[in-house]
């Protein structure tokens, strides 16, 4: 019944606001998916926090009806991909489920990172790239220049490609007719044993874990048994159907070359892999589909509630944000300094990001964050080799043979003006310079390898402001290599705060610890009693700063018998307390653990 | 009930001749003839609705300046108290007055009205001092007041004192201390400014030269140390006084003994509740007409709890050389701010020193 040819598989792929959300509501919007009075904005993200951000974290997909005008009805699934450099695999992962990709350009800023780091990984999943052309409304864009740098740095035809306004509405018809017309079919056989790829699952409290599939070959029925080839794991499906805009479409089956969903009261998440074939028990496929990655954190940090006694209620959180995110880790530490808390695990800093504020904003948290962390290779004397993500775990000197860190591979895509400063901030992080190319006389593309661990502190922030936000980034893991690294301890009043304990580059060690003790000082509010802040390598101690006594806190005056004032500034001082960690003898607000993380040249 | 307890009264008189461009008390410069008659009338009524079963121990008018009222009402309303409520013996009646608002006729009839003590706004020797405060007199009119004050025969007289006043170092500090102590007082109070919002002095804090906390901590220092030297002993955070001169009244609030206020923004503590007129002179005006002085009509502090009333013991205890009981879980806190040198700790009390009550909120929030 079902006709294979008359399904298109598709994402949308852009660099970060470029337009890919605009795009996709005016493609529902005109096939009358979504009226348009539905449409809040941007649906596609629907995550509040998204929305605020304008990047889509979780991929999601829907499936509406485009009637051609070769007369015929097309079933078009579009496969929604996350727009950061945190989620490449994920990225890699809806493209797998796709034939095509439709590549967003803003005419007004050309090719960047992203465009070109998400091109060319459609070209490596073999899929028919269709370049358009988005805010041709705007005084500045500059539609051929645009076409000729897709064709001159990606190296695919552009000439024809529309040029369109997804927030004017114009050209719309004319992307999905060319969806339609060069954008393959899907081929498949629904004769076949069961290959269907995972590439996104969310929890709901009701039904279960609900997964995403691509069916590629076979097709799923209500009560067939599956396994999950990767994790092994086996279970009836209860429910399945296609993904309309709101909801979950009910059907009996799912044929290749189709996209929907399928329940079957998984519990547990960590079950269903992003990645993963799903197959028939009784009539299994001979092998998994190829790419299958575990997904692995690369930046680990302490998570701590700031009121000690909420850890159950930071627990909790994990637990239900972990239903649907089983990319993050996390596993019970303890803190001399902080007590009790998480070590959990990101895929990058953006990642942490976005769990920190989804833990303060959906779970009403205060949280205390520590530095954030890679993981070290530790080769020991002994022959061992450890892996280090937490510093304070880091072994004796005495011990270690070579420490290893690990570098990835970056893009930095700037205007060329910028080139100089970026450069120079490169090799400010230690970076190693390997080419650089000129997409055209304005813009030039960096490749530097950096470790790892320089990007996690604020490289970003700092590609940004140097450019005036006109840099962008992407990067990949590339390999350990050996460095020259330190574990620097930091000490209040004498005692060393754990949680506030770094792994660092040995010849950058002393300019860290400077600027670390003079951040403490100045957010560490005067007390009762002189308060040395110290950082120490080993035993010696490298640098010192001072957070001197106070002098005068006091209210002259109860006038007249009124004590309120006296009442307010006593609750104040209250409300301050439950801010501060007492860490010793020293009370230190949140806000010290944050200026922590975050250090600038300047 | 607690109403054989002894009871104080504080006036609120919230007139003065011209704002302080400090000062952030409820006070109305260049009030009216007819609205200063109208607060008279409503305080009296005020008046009739106290009651009569307690002993009063202490009055106080303070404003505000309360001569701005008019001598004569001044004089009403505590021959009113005096006749009207039992007093105890040594029952102090301070009433507060700033040099140049009352000649020496006046405090003549002040204190044959019943007034005994009497504290005066002086604040510096130094006129320069003065007219940057804002300050209606110079310091010739505080030696002047002082003389008639004297001879009016009160025999109990306080001087008020400011520091950290913008322009004022060290040594100019000293020396105007050094001429306020030759007058003679009985009684100091010592305030460091407090720069408050919403006066003249906040919104012009970048040019007013405030003295840094160097010069402060000098300036309290020799406070401290010039004051005790005369025979003051300092038995709270700003006051000083001679042998038998603490002031009576203000022991009241620090004591969490109970007091009556009258008058528009005067707060109570009355029979365990903590309450308070609004500071507004035509609503208290109106109340009075209307006859609403029953306790339901305060405005209600917002603590009334058995962990508040701890907690404003231990708050109010530490404002005095007498010191406060440390809560059992706390003593490892005292012990430690006694170990800093902040005062000292016998196991049960906690009192403060000089250096401790120049620091008494981050300690007191340590402490609770």
């Amino acid at each position: 019944m079902k006709n294979i040819d008359r399904i298109r598989n598709f994402s949308i792929i852009a660099h970060i606001d470029h337009g890919k959300s605009t795009l996709a509501d005016r493609l529902l919007e005109y096939t009358g998916a979504v009226e348009k009075r539905e449409v809040e904005e941007q649906m596609l993200d629907n995550m509040e926090l998204e929305r605020e951000r304008g990047i889509t974290i979780k991929a999601r997909a829907v499936r509406f009806v485009y009637k051609a005008d070769d007369g015929n009805e097309y079933i078009l699934n579009l496969i929604d991909t996350p727009g950061h450099v945190d989620f490449g695999y994920e990225v890699s992962r809806s493209l797998s489920a796709c034939e095509g990709a439709v590549l967003i350009v803003d005419a007004t800023q050309g090719i960047q990172a992203q465009t070109l780091a998400n091109a060319y990984m459609a070209v490596d999943h073999d899929l028919e790239i269709l370049p358009v052309i988005n805010k041709i409304d705007l005084a500045s864009a500059d539609p051929d220049m645009a076409k000729r740098e897709i064709e001159d740095i990606i190296g695919i035809p552009a000439s024809d490609a529309p040029c369109i306004s997804a927030k004017l509405g114009i050209g719309i018809k004319d992307v999905l007719e060319r969806i339609v017309k060069d954008i393959p079919a899907p081929k498949g056989d629904s004769g076949k044993p069961l290959e269907a790829l995972i590439f996104d699952c969310f929890y709901d409290s009701y039904k279960g874990v609900i997964v995403y599939i691509r069916v590629i070959n076979g097709a799923l029925k209500v009560g067939d048994k599956v396994r999950m080839m990767h994790t092994g794991a086996e279970f009836e499906v209860v429910e399945l159907g296609t993904l309309s805009t709101f909801s979950l479409d009910k059907k009996d089956s799912l044929e290749a070359g189709e996209v929907g969903y399928f329940t079957a009261s998984i519990k547990n998440i960590a079950d269903t892999d992003v990645g993963d074939t799903v197959t028939l028990c009784d009539r299994p496929c001979e092998k998994p589909l190829p790419g299958f990655k575990k997904s692995q954190p690369m930046v680990f940090a302490g998570i701590y509630p700031a009121d000690g006694s909420k850890y159950g209620d930071l627990k909790d959180a994990l637990d239900k944000l972990r239903l649907n995110d089983s990319s993050f880790t996390y596993e019970p530490e303890t803190s001399v300094a902080l007590g009790f808390g998480f070590r959990c695990g990101f895929l990058g800093l953006l990642h942490m990001e976005i769990i920190e504020e989804r833990l303060e904003r959906e779970f009403d948290l205060d949280l205390i964050t520590t530095a954030p962390s890679v993981i070290y290779e530790i080769h020991k004397t002994n022959g061992e080799v450890v892996y280090i993500d937490n510093p304070t775990n880091y072994p004796d000197p005495a011990t270690i043979e070579t420490a290893c860190e690990p570098y990835v591979s970056a893009t930095v895509i700037t205007p060329s003006e910028y080139v100089g400063t970026i450069m120079q901030l490169c090799t400010d992080r230690r970076g190693e310079f390997i080419d650089m190319k000129y997409i055209d006389t304005n813009r030039a593309e960096l490749h530097y390898l950096l470790p790892l661990n320089e990007i996690v502190y604020d490289f970003f922030d700092s590609l940004k402001s140097k450019s005036k936000g006109y840099a962008s980034l992407d990067y990949e893991f590339k390999d350990y290599r050996p460095s020259k690294l330190s574990k620097l301890d930091i000490l209040l009043n004498g005692d060393i705060v754990d949680a506030l304990s770094f792994i660092v580059h040995s010849d950058r060690a002393y300019a860290r610890a400077r600027k670390i003790c003079e951040k403490l000082k100045d957010h560490i509010p005067r007390q009762l009693f002189e308060i040395p802040v110290q950082a120490a390598i080993g035993g010696k101690i490298i640098a010192r700063e001072t957070v001197k006594a106070m002098r005068k806190d006091v209210l002259a005056k109860c006038y007249g018998g009124d004590i309120t004032r006296k009442k307010k500034l006593l609750e104040k001082q209250k409300e301050g307390k439950k801010r501060m960690r007492t860490l010793g003898t020293v009370e230190v607000p949140q806000e010290a653990f944050m200026a922590v993380l975050k250090y600038d040249d300047e | 009930m607690t109403t054989n307890k002894d009871l104080s009264l504080y006036f609120h008189i919230p007139f003065c001749v011209k704002k302080c461009e400090y000062c952030a008390f409820y006070s109305l410069p260049r009030a009216g003839e007819e609205i200063k008659a109208l607060y008279f009338d409503a305080i009296k009524k005020q008046i009739s609705f106290l009651p009569r079963e307690r002993r009063i121990i202490s009055v106080y008018f303070g404003g505000g300046t309360p001569p701005v009222l008019g001598v004569n009402r001044l004089c009403k309303l505590v021959e009113s108290v005096v006749s009207g409520f039992r007093l105890s013996d040594n029952c102090e009646i301070t009433v507060e007055v700033n040099p140049g608002t009352a000649g020496a006729e006046e405090l003549k009839s002040l204190r044959a009205a019943g007034f005994n003590r009497i504290s005066l706004g002086i604040q510096s020797a130094d006129d320069a001092v003065l007219t940057r405060l804002g300050r209606i007199h110079d310091y010739a009119a505080a030696e002047k007041c002082v003389a008639y004050a004297r001879a009016a025969g009160f025999d109990n007289l306080s001087a008020d004192v400011m520091f950290a006043l913008p322009g004022q170092t060290a040594e100019g500090f000293l020396i105007s201390l050094e001429k306020i102590v030759s007058l003679g007082p009985d009684h100091i109070s010592a305030y460091s400014l407090q720069l408050e919002e919403e006066t003249p002095f906040y919104s012009k804090r970048d040019l007013l030269d405030f003295p840094d906390e160097d010069v402060e901590e000098a300036q309290y220092g020799s406070l401290c140390g010039y004051l005790k030297s005369n025979g003051y002993e300092h038995y709270e955070v700003s006051s000083f006084a001679k042998p038998g001169f603490k002031a009576r009244h203000n022991s009241v609030y620090w004591d969490m003994g109970e007091y009556f206020g009258l008058g528009a923004a005067a707060h109570s503590f009355f029979n365990g509740k903590r309450f308070y007129s609004s500071p507004d002179v035509n609503a208290y005006i109106k109340k009075a007409q209307e006859g609403l002085f029953a306790p339901t009509n305060y405005e209600e502090a917002p603590v009334t709890g058995k962990d508040d009333m701890a907690e404003e013991r231990l708050m109010l205890g530490l404002r005095t050389s007498a010191g406060a009981t440390v809560p059992a879980l706390k003593k490892d806190a005292a012990k430690r701010i006694a170990r800093l040198g902040y005062g000292t700790f016998d196991g049960e009390r906690l009192i403060l020193n000089d250096k401790g009550f120049r620091v008494s909120n981050a300690i007191i929030a340590t402490l609770i």
